[in-house]
């Protein structure tokens, strides 16, 4: 029997990687040729939790916060490339506001690249902000302020019915997104994911989730990292916002509330925290999981079916595997207590 | 421009909404205060609660009072059961996890209330003595408002007393400072736990039948918001002081009241959003909260 | 009265105490001394129960305890007065004495108990009804011997009484521990102060890197070359 290890060791991984991803994306070119536009979809959307998890996986899994607010970053994406990439004529039809000058002016609308990149920076900056003051404190505060951030934007995305076409959304969005789209933002955001990990910065965000207190011995700022793996994340999920608004064309306040936020943070924890598969694992699961009961769902008329399972699984692996299905045992208790 | 009446007026329902927050929060900083656990859980009792009071009381006919003693036992039994599926093996571990086992058991609670009750809410009828209503010159009121007013000090009078004069309290208090230490001494943490699980749940359940009371519906969801909103009442008040959780509790319903009243008409759809903003403020200006020490990180 | 059989204890993953046995007769003191981080809390905490040896024995008037919980073991005789006190400082000085004697039953006995207390730290009934968050640390230290004492222990453990006092209080401190000793209580005491230690003690063990390097009588290590040894650390 060949020793797999000694071989796998030899080979050079970006070689390995190279070819994965190429193969990935020959699946994908078959798929679109030859599957049905449901399923192509549910492709796609694969595809764009996988940029939402992964980046949750960034502050939640390797720098140990619990941020319960990446609903929210997405929604600030989502909204801010729908603005951005609208189309002129629709503008009028739809009441969506036009765009200021400095924008380019009200005969503009943005190509998708940009657009996206302009939700990811805003809502990175949002991060940045409620995260400075926050990001001190003990993980409980950043919880349920995120939770609250969200929760803030919601209720902003509803209100600022100029802007937003309030609890209405907005739909006729130009569906741009496709599993190529979908795919390159997943596997770049896998990659800078897992550039930042195997860097010193990943060093010091899994020092400070081990033991912050042993981290800042070390001279490790928290807050810094702690920061940047927030804004990162927070990138990312808007991205992901802009991606999953122009893939299913509409977009309304309702659909970035806290049921979002929860279906991602299972994705990551099943699937494994602090690795960089795990989510990817965990997305691809959950959601075919979700697409399967679907019908059954419906034929049962029991709603809510999906997110009961869910919240099973989350709390079977958290009582049976903590570390995910992808994970490895992190750490231990740190002192041998009898309870 | 504003009345005094209507100041009034709003200043009186803020305290009848802060002493459900602060019900609330008080449970929530007993469990916090001996885990270091937000107990994302509890805001399930509440829903809880306020279902089993429509079950006892609407459905199945039973006395008053009766029902407020069941909806209370059943409380204090899910309380108990939580704590022995959910946070026994959690404890010891890192903290993030027993966050995330907290959260999913009230996505499971609140998802399997879904099923059981259908998405949408139902009417909520109290006993008729609830519903009188009295107007007075300066403010108009109903008798459920008092009955909350006067069970929620109530209670907390109660819950103070114990935790001063009785063995288990000065065991509590003595928990929530050290458990190490607690041990030391002789004491039960496992059993302090359970017994502060029991208290906590059987609030929030009595919490719940008051929250459906006056809001006059009751939904599968409405544990969600009142739960996290309790965390914010005990960051106001301070974090880990009891008389702070019930202080922060009533500051939390007379400023979400204000807001409410002031803003001007459309934006109350805010008023959760305002809450956070609170909370957010606080922590940038006085993380500690208005009776809280510094916690050490 | 309580033997230590082979204990092997693991803080986090570092092994912090190995292959050590000590064994304290009734009514002696005995005391363990070695240099900041020689494993002497730790071993502690396991004949206390807070923490759970992975190897070993720890025997108890001939009862195999070493996996008995430490709540149940303040039941069977044990106190710890811990490293740095660790008094609740949010409860008054009465409520930590009285949660002393969480454990028991017996009024009568309890109310002997603090009197006698009482007697012993004059300066705690003053300040009953202060938080004792709000006493000075050889007060603190007082608070927290009283309150290992309302337990009504058989077998009671020190670490570091004398830890961050003053040498006067200091001297009062041990007087008092001789005469707890006097009532018939078995001391076992961790001291980085070895000589006030060593004066009233019957026995010694000198602890290095999770080890007992030597032992013997308590006058007979003293003269020994292997304290000195110990303690700077060759």
């Amino acid at each position: 029997m060949p020793d797999i290890k000694a071989i796998f060791s030899k080979v050079d991984k970006r070689l390995l990687a190279g070819a994965l991803i190429g193969l990935l994306f020959l699946c994908l070119w078959a798929a679109k040729a030859g599957l049905s536009k449901y399923v192509i979809f549910i492709i796609s959307l694969i595809g764009v939790y996988i940029v939402a998890a992964e980046s949750l996986n960034l502050t939640n899994g390797y720098t140990g916060l619990f941020s319960l607010g990446h609903a929210g970053f997405m929604a600030i994406g989502a909204y801010t490339s729908t603005l951005l990439t609208f189309p002129v004529k629709g503008r009028d039809l739809f009441v969506i506001a036009k765009l200021p000058v400095f924008l380019g002016g009200p005969e503009a609308a943005w190509p998708f690249l940009p657009a996206l990149i302009m939700g990811g920076i805003f809502a990175a900056v949002v991060a940045a902000i409620v995260g400075l003051p926050v990001l001190r404190l003990r993980g409980h505060y950043l919880s349920v302020a995120s939770l609250g951030l969200m929760v803030l934007i919601t209720a902003l995305a509803m209100n600022l019915r100029d802007l937003t076409r309030g609890s209405i959304g907005i739909n006729s969005i130009p569906t741009y997104t496709n599993v190529w789209w979908a795919y390159i933002a997943a596997v770049i955001t896998v990659y800078v994911v897992w550039r930042i990990v195997n860097s010193s910065f990943g060093r010091a965000m899994k020092a400070i989730r081990e033991d912050e207190t042993a981290a800042r011995v070390q001279g490790i700022n928290p807050l810094k990292y702690k920061l940047l793996a927030f804004t990162v994340g927070a990138f990312f999920a808007g991205i992901a916002g802009g991606l999953y608004a122009h893939l299913s064309g509409a977009i309304r306040p309702y659909a970035f509330s806290f049921n979002l936020t929860f279906q991602i943070v299972i994705m990551v924890v099943i699937g494994g925290q602090g690795t960089i598969a795990g989510p990817v694992v965990g997305v691809v699961i959950l959601t075919i999981l979700r697409y399967v009961l679907k019908p059954l769902e419906e034929a049962l008329g029991i709603y809510g079916l999906v997110e009961l399972i869910y919240a099973l699984l989350l709390i079977v692996t958290m009582l049976r595997k903590p570390e995910g299905l992808a994970g490895k045992r992190v750490g231990d208790r740190k002192v041998a207590l009898l309870r | 421009m504003i009345s005094s009446e209507y100041l009034i007026q709003q200043i009186f329902n803020g305290i009848v909404f802060g002493a459900m927050y602060a019900l609330l929060a008080l449970g929530m900083t007993v469990i916090y205060g001996i885990l270091r656990l937000i107990h994302f859980a509890h805001g399930a009792l509440i829903t809880v609660g306020a279902f089993s009071f429509y079950l006892f009381f609407m459905v199945l006919g039973l006395p008053f009072p009766a029902a407020i003693v069941l909806i209370i036992a059943l409380g204090a039994l899910m309380g108990l059961v939580l704590d022995v599926v959910a946070y026994k093996k959690a404890v010891g571990g890192p903290e993030v996890a027993m966050l995330i086992t907290s959260l999913g058991f009230y996505i499971f609670i609140e998802n399997l209330m879904k099923l059981i009750v259908s998405p949408q809410p139902y009417a909520f009828h109290t006993p008729e003595f609830l519903d009188r209503i009295y107007s007075m010159p300066v403010l108009t009121f109903r008798t459920i408002d008092i009955f909350i007013v006067a069970t929620s000090v109530g209670i907390m009078v109660f819950f103070t007393l114990f935790v001063k004069r009785t063995k288990m309290g000065v065991a509590m208090r003595a928990t929530a400072e050290s458990g190490e230490a607690a041990r030391m001494v002789g004491i039960n943490i496992s059993r302090v736990i359970s017994i502060s699980f029991i208290i906590a749940s059987a609030i929030a359940a009595i919490t719940g039948f008051m929250w459906g009371a006056k809001y006059g519906q009751i939904s599968y969801n409405m544990g969600f918001m009142a739960g996290v909103k309790a965390f914010v009442a005990i960051v106001i008040g301070g974090v880990g002081s009891i008389p702070g959780a019930m202080l922060g509790g009533f500051m939390l319903g007379i400023l979400e009241m204000f807001s409410v009243a002031f803003l001007p008409p459309g934006y109350a759809a805010y008023r959760d959003g305002i809450v956070f903003f609170i909370l957010i403020l606080i922590l940038i200006v006085k993380p500690s909260g208005i009776l809280g020490q510094k916690e050490v990180e | 009265m309580l033997k230590v059989e082979a204990i092997d204890v693991h803080y986090g993953i570092i092994p912090a105490v190995r292959e050590l046995s000590l064994s304290v007769e009734k009514g002696q003191i005995s005391t363990l001394i070695g240099a900041n981080g020689a494993g002497k809390t730790t071993t502690l905490k396991a004949i206390m129960g807070t923490l759970l040896p992975k190897k070993g024995r720890v025997w108890y008037k001939g009862e195999d305890v070493t996996t008995v919980p430490a709540d149940r073991r303040v039941g069977m005789g044990f106190a710890l007065v811990p490293e740095g006190r660790q008094i609740f400082s949010k409860l008054t000085v009465k409520e930590n004495l009285g949660l002393g004697a969480y454990h028991r039953n017996d009024r009568e006995g309890i109310r002997k108990d603090q009197e006698w207390i009482y007697g012993l730290f004059p300066v705690l009934q003053e300040r009953e009804s202060q938080l004792a968050g709000t006493l000075s640390g050889g007060e603190q230290q007082m608070l927290a011997l009283g309150r290992g004492l309302m337990s009504h222990p058989e077998f009671l453990m020190l670490d570091e009484p004398s830890l961050g006092l003053a040498p006067i209080v200091v001297e009062d401190i041990y007087e008092v521990i001789q005469e707890i000793n006097r009532s018939g209580i078995t001391i076992l005491l961790v001291e980085q102060n070895i000589n006030m230690a060593m004066k009233i003690s019957n026995y010694a063990y000198v602890m290095e890197t999770g080890k007992i390097r030597a032992e013997g009588a308590a006058d007979e290590v003293m003269k020994g070359e292997n304290i000195m040894k110990a303690y700077l650390g060759e």
